[in-house]
């Protein structure tokens, strides 16, 4: 174990360790472009100049191995003349876009330019011209002359990815990072390239232009796109939520997440909620009534729902996707037992592609909570899928926890005939979908950004969700349904 | 404290007071009438205050010289702005030189302070503010004022030149 000086604080760090991964765990900011923790070591920007005694010259902190006896210095005059020269070559041919640059406000030159830079620009020859909005693939577009070549992209496509789409073609102040003729970037991670780019010379279809990243708020949270349960950070405002990034964890997903993944916050906003109650009136033919009161519509479907099972419990039947959390199915089951309802049938979606895996994050299995649904539904003994529900006999009442994200669901409308045979069919669903009207009713839910809870993933780990956000008014959880359906049903008295 | 004064047998003499009145009011209008270049009230709807050029009124978006819109929906006055009455909808453009311009942008007048904050944050010279600083309406009209109003409405006949100009910058290498 090396024991080092880094400003005056000693600090003993692992064998192998480079001088930047010291300055981190000692909380030392060090500017870097090139080096990223998960990529391997390029040493192409020069920022990271740190002053290291009895060495006649600074080093790079990300190339230079922590040794025994060190003493390091971040902080001297020498090492930020040194950045701000760096700096000051790598802004050379850099065009003054920051008014339309997506990163403008998370930018590395601007936050660099601010600590280290404030200098006159000494380079009076005109800029090199290079091509701008050039598309990289189906989600990336690519500025080159904002591009500082710090070949971050280039390492993730060859080491992260395994998929090599990218390179830095041609010499000196020429060169340009670009894809192979006919050979886009389309491979599902990369949207990662836009997130690790630390200028704006990537940025990303989807999000480009809608907002400025200084309006927008974050919250941590984790992914419902797959059961991999990738710990992700949301991007919102009160205009709805705009993207999806990963946020590092070694135990599930690194630093990565897969572009499927970055598309979950859409279904999240208003355009496609289920914002009130539908319910389908028979007497008038059967149109769609809507704006029934939640509390309402639960107390007629709670006194339905006691009249059946008295008279015979196997009249109901639940069918529960794993869109929701462990919390939820706990108290849905807990109710809905306590009301001796005792068919429930777990809704599996892509059966013949449900355990896949493609090696790196994304599963077949798209939802986050299977592991939960499973566990729960074996603590109260209960089991049974929905070809269990499709053999067996007719019900008089069904009450199913739609999928939240319908976009995973492709045999979506193939299942809502089967789940025609339940009778009178209580739909919770957060999306709304005109083909839902022919269920009796359709309630509003909660999506994963506007609720707290468990989500178990594929290794069984849990992870606490944590939501927050407030979009569509009358939406409520599966928790709140059980405790309204009991309350009226009298199950508690 | 409200003192209510009742009326005294003194206070009923009140046409000394009128008549002090009307000798100050007939003083005035002899001396305007001998005077009358001297008289600072103006007939005001046919006769207008001339206001400095300078002054910080309705705004004015200014336009190339093919004649699109300068802003490049950077959005820096919409953040600048104190009374958050600026919206701005950005689009991409066809034109990759141009990159990002504004499919909406929208002043709520109203909410709008005068402040000059827009202005100043501009980076291309793109919102200025105007001479102009009568706007009365009547209800129902139309206090958003949007991109057509801001820029081409008929005052300006057919909008106000920035002084950016994208083309002369690529030029100087900038």
């Amino acid at each position: 174990m090396p024991k080092i000086t880094i400003n005056g604080k000693n600090m003993e760090v692992p064998a192998g360790t480079s001088i930047i991964q010291a300055c981190q765990q000692a909380d030392i900011p060090i500017a870097h472009y090139c080096w990223h923790e998960g990529l391997s070591v390029a040493g192409a920007c020069r920022m990271c100049m740190v002053e290291v005694e009895k060495n006649p010259k600074l080093q790079i902190a990300c190339n230079t191995q922590a040794v025994d006896g060190m003493i390091i210095h971040t902080d001297s005059e020498k090492v930020k003349d040194t950045v701000k020269w760096a700096l000051d070559f790598h802004l050379i041919n850099h065009p003054l876009d920051c008014p339309i640059c997506d990163q403008a406000g998370e930018c590395k030159l601007q936050d660099y330019y601010m600590s280290y830079g404030l200098y006159t620009p000494e380079m009076n020859q005109p800029k090199m011209k290079k091509n701008k909005v050039v598309s990289l693939g189906e989600r990336v577009l690519l500025d080159q002359e904002r591009c500082i070549l710090c070949s971050r992209c280039v390492r993730f496509t060859s080491e992260v990815s395994k998929t090599n789409e990218l390179g830095i073609f041609n010499r000196g102040d020429r060169s340009v990072i670009g894809t192979f003729e006919n050979r886009p970037m389309n491979n599902n991670y990369s949207v990662n390239t836009v997130d690790i780019c630390p200028v704006g010379a990537l940025t990303s279809k989807d999000f480009r232009f809608k907002q400025r990243v200084w309006f927008l708020k974050d919250f941590e949270t984790i992914c419902n796109g797959c059961s991999t349960g990738c710990n992700v950070t949301v991007s919102y405002n009160q205009n709805g939520v705009f993207r999806v990034r990963p946020r590092k964890n070694e135990a599930v997903n690194g630093h990565w997440m897969c572009d499927e993944g970055r598309d979950v916050y859409k279904h999240t906003n208003l355009e496609f909620r289920l914002e009130q109650v539908v319910e389908r009136n028979d007497e008038l033919g059967g149109a769609s009534v809507k704006g029934k009161p939640v509390p309402l519509a639960i107390q007629e479907i709670s006194k339905k729902l006691k009249t059946l099972t008295s008279k015979n419990a196997d009249a109901v039947a639940v069918v529960l996707t794993a869109q929701y959390t462990v919390e939820e199915y706990e108290a849905l089951l807990q109710a809905l037992t306590a009301l001796k309802v005792k068919n429930f049938y777990h809704w599996k979606n892509n059966e013949e592609t449900f355990d896949s895996f493609d090696g790196l994050l994304l599963r077949g299995d798209k939802n986050p909570n299977t592991q939960g649904l499973l566990k729960v539904m074996e603590k109260y003994k209960v089991k049974g899928n929905l070809k269990d529900f499709e053999k067996g006999s007719a019900f008089s009442m069904t009450i199913v926890a739609g999928p939240e994200n319908q976009t995973v669901y492709p045999d979506l409308e193939k299942k809502i005939d089967v789940l025609k045979k339940g009778g009178e069919v209580v739909y919770l669903t957060s999306c709304k979908n005109d083909k839902f009207n022919t269920f009796k009713w359709q309630i509003p839910m909660k999506s994963f950004v506007e609720k707290s809870g468990t989500f178990i993933n594929h290794k069984g780990m849990e992870q606490k969700i944590k939501g927050g956000l407030k979009i569509s008014k009358e939406a409520i959880t599966l928790t709140e349904f059980a405790a309204a359906l009991s309350e009226a049903g009298g199950a508690r008295a | 404290m409200s003192v209510v004064k009742r009326p005294s047998a003194k206070s009923k003499w009140y046409i000394p007071g009128i008549l002090t009145g009307l000798g100050i009011t007939i003083k005035h209008m002899l001396f305007n009438l001998a005077h009358r270049k001297d008289i600072y009230t103006i007939e005001y709807p046919e006769e207008r205050y001339p206001y400095s050029e300078r002054f910080k009124g309705n705004h004015i978006l200014t336009v190339k010289k093919d004649g699109s819109l300068r802003c490049t929906a950077c959005m820096l006055c919409a953040t600048y702005c104190p009374a958050e009455c600026i919206s701005i909808v950005a689009a991409e453009h066809d034109d990759p030189s141009v990159e990002k311009y504004p499919i909406s942008y929208e002043i709520d007048i109203l909410r709008c302070v005068f402040c000059g904050f827009c202005e100043e944050a501009c980076p291309v010279d793109a919102i200025r503010m105007g001479p102009e600083h009568q706007t009365a309406a009547i209800v129902g009209d139309n206090f958003v004022y949007d991109i057509n109003r801001l820029a081409y409405r008929p005052g300006l006949k057919g909008g106000v030149l920035s002084k950016v100009d994208d083309e002369e910058r690529h030029k100087k290498g900038l």
